[in-house]
């Protein structure tokens, strides 16, 4: 294992826990949690439905404040940031792909990628530039002005990855990204998130439900209940991960 | 960032076209009703001014003084004005062309005319020309007194509509007849040289009969001087360059009347000054408050659309919540959705007023040219239209905008 050479991880999470209040009652979907994600993982989050997967990428993403913990991205506690400051960290570190793609109807695919940078305060030519060259990485420079409703799923959810990475951020994070994909299409979205973490080193966390989604990981993180489940591809989906994938050695970015 | 915004709140209007239209309705009216009453307003009062300029809106009227005022003197002829004051005036007005147009006299005397059997009493009125400069004389047949007239003493008279009808009937041949007819005034001959179309008023011709003074002073009346200061008057009319001289004009007069009259320093005017800055000020006030209360009824309006811009924004927020999740995620601020829904409703207002105005004024302009009103945009009214649109539009959009910008990423994102 190399994981010793890794200096600081992307993501450090200590003791985190979220509290969702129903009526009268309040359960936690995120029980004291503590997880590490270092630079140039891809690792999945897994678990049943309510297992709490859904809820620690949302705490990962800075969607939504946690009852409880503490939150380290990049080795900032992000935690105590005002939702001011907590918007930028969203917009320069953080990069996210949806199971229902979550692009605007409105604009076309390079608009849509250019958002990120608008939000960055990035200038309009530079910005063009950069959405083209990232539309053209995931191999739709064809489709720069098509509006996303002129586009099949594949391609629609190719826009959401250039879009979530045409501000090059630390993190990629994409939730069920194959969803809504036919088989097919949805093993072509993998293999594009696999490219860019082998060629590119990007740290990528996928939440799925899918085992052989998780099988292909370097790591998976199992989720029970809120809280910490070992081995849940083997407990929970009853397959084995896929173990060679972890012999690979790792620098720190 | 803010031309993007621009941008966006512009595209977002395009998307909905109809639905922004029907929105921006309240605005529409409400802006441009506002620049149509401000303008045709405008032109409105200055077409009542024209037509009571006519009746004496830049003339002063002098008359005689009121013996039993308080601080009256007890001195005989008290008041009562003459030719030496019309002199007077008559050289101020020449030396004051700034203010001064013309004089006119009026030597007024209560007689009885008679055409053939039928006789009624008028009040025959000594003046010159220049009386038509000074009160509105619309001649209906024949003409008014000219310099001739008066130079010669010729028994000539102008008759007001009512004395032509009570002695020739309503028939407008009959009347135009009387052009050239002889009548008696107090026993005397006058030929009927014009008569004069009804104008009612303060200051109505209808139920007089216009000769010249001097015709009136040596053949018509006989004696009217006053002792030792020469023909009585009963009027001194004086035509001022505008409404804004009133003032200056009404300190020459009285200093010069004053002097000539010798009245005592400290004592009051032995005499009276009619100004039009009163009815000037009437016919404002009445304009100004039917103008306030369409202007009110406009800003009614404005209300009623920034409500309808409120409510379409509060629609327009739900429809786009995972939107704004969506631009949440990606790093949009809660300044910057603020600023796009805000910007939004802005131009929903902005262009709403821009219709309306651009309507008002092609309504206005077609207005001013079919009915022959020369009404000029009001540009107050514009300015005062956009801004106040504009103010509704930020202030009716602001609680939408921010019900947007204070939404959780992730529940904006999980909206269904």
């Amino acid at each position: 294992m190399s994981i010793e050479y890794i200096t600081q991880p992307i993501v450090q999470i200590e003791g985190l826990s979220k509290a969702f209040t129903v009526g009268e009652s309040s359960f936690l979907a995120l029980d004291a949690v503590s997880v590490a994600i270092h630079p140039g993982e891809m690792v999945a989050i897994m678990g049943p439905s309510g297992s709490g997967k859904s809820t620690l990428m949302t705490m990962i993403g800075l969607l939504d404040q946690p009852s409880a913990g503490l939150y380290l991205l990049d080795g900032q506690d992000v935690g105590q940031l005002s939702r001011e400051e907590q918007a930028r960290v969203r917009n320069q570190k953080l990069g996210f792909v949806f199971q229902n793609f979550n692009l605007l109807p409105r604009l076309s695919a390079q608009k849509n990628v250019e958002l990120p940078l608008v939000y960055g305060r990035i200038s309009g030519g530079e910005r063009a530039e950069r959405a083209r060259s990232a539309l053209e990485a995931v191999g739709l420079g064809h489709k720069l002005n098509s509006l996303p409703n002129t586009l099949s799923g594949g391609q629609k959810q190719r826009v959401a990855i250039a879009r979530a990475l045409v501000h090059n951020p630390s993190l990629l994070l994409a939730d069920e990204p194959t969803g809504a994909l036919d088989t097919r299409t949805g093993a072509e979205i993998m293999a594009l998130f696999r490219q860019l973490n082998r060629e590119e080193g990007r740290t990528i966390i996928i939440v799925t439900h899918d085992p052989e989604i998780g099988k292909q990981m370097d790591r998976v993180i199992g989720l029970r209940d809120g809280r910490l489940a070992e081995n849940i591809l083997h407990e929970y989906y009853g397959v084995e991960a896929f173990e060679p994938v972890k012999e690979r050695v790792k620098v720190a970015a | 960032m803010f031309k993007e915004q621009v941008i966006m709140a512009l595209e977002s209007l395009g998307a909905n076209k109809f639905r922004s239209l029907l929105t921006m309705l309240g605005i529409i009216i409400g802006a441009g009703t506002l620049v149509a009453v401000l303008s045709l307003g405008n032109s409105l009062q200055g077409q009542v001014f024209e037509q009571f300029i006519d009746l004496g809106t830049r003339r002063i009227a002098v008359g005689p003084g009121d013996p039993k005022a308080k601080g009256a003197r007890d001195i005989p002829g008290y008041g009562l004005l003459s030719v030496q004051d019309y002199a007077t005036l008559e050289r101020v007005v020449n030396e004051r062309p700034d203010l001064f147009r013309t004089i006119a006299p009026e030597v007024a005397v209560s007689t009885e005319v008679r055409a053939g059997t039928v006789a009624v009493k008028a009040l025959l009125v000594g003046t010159t020309d220049q009386y038509r400069l000074v009160q509105s004389v619309p001649m209906e047949y024949g003409r008014f007194l000219t310099p001739e007239d008066e130079a010669a003493g010729s028994r000539v008279g102008v008759l007001g509509s009512q004395i032509a009808e009570d002695l020739f009937g309503t028939d407008p041949a009959a009347l135009q007849a009387a052009i050239g007819r002889v009548i008696e005034i107090n026993g005397q001959p006058l030929e009927v040289i014009g008569i004069i179309r009804q104008n009612g008023g303060p200051y109505a011709t209808d139920g007089r009969v216009f000769a010249p003074v001097s015709a009136v002073r040596l053949r018509l009346v006989g004696n009217l001087d006053i002792p030792g200061r020469g023909m009585q008057m009963t009027g001194i009319l004086i035509g001022i360059q505008s409404e804004q001289v009133v003032d200056a004009a009404e300190a020459v007069i009285s200093s010069a009347l004053r002097s000539t009259r010798q009245v005592p320093e400290g004592a009051i005017n032995d005499f009276r000054l009619d100004l039009p800055t009163q009815a000037l000020s009437v016919l404002s006030g009445i304009n100004g408050a039917i103008t306030g209360f369409i202007a009110v009824v406009a800003g009614i309006s404005l209300v009623v659309g920034g409500i309808g811009i409120m409510n379409i924004m509060l629609v327009a927020v739900t429809e786009r919540t995972r939107e704004i999740g969506v631009r949440k995620a990606l790093g949009a601020s809660d300044g910057d959705v603020l600023g796009q829904f805000v910007l939004e409703a802005l131009a929903i207002s902005l262009v709403g007023s821009l219709i309306g105005v651009g309507g008002a004024i092609g309504l206005v302009t077609l207005i001013s040219s079919v009915a022959g009103i020369a009404a000029g945009i009001s540009w107050i009214g514009v300015g005062l239209a956009l801004v106040f649109a504009s103010a509704i539009g930020i202030g009716f959009g602001f609680y939408p905008a921010r019900r947007a910008a204070m939404l959780l990423p992730i529940e904006a994102l999980r909206y269904e």
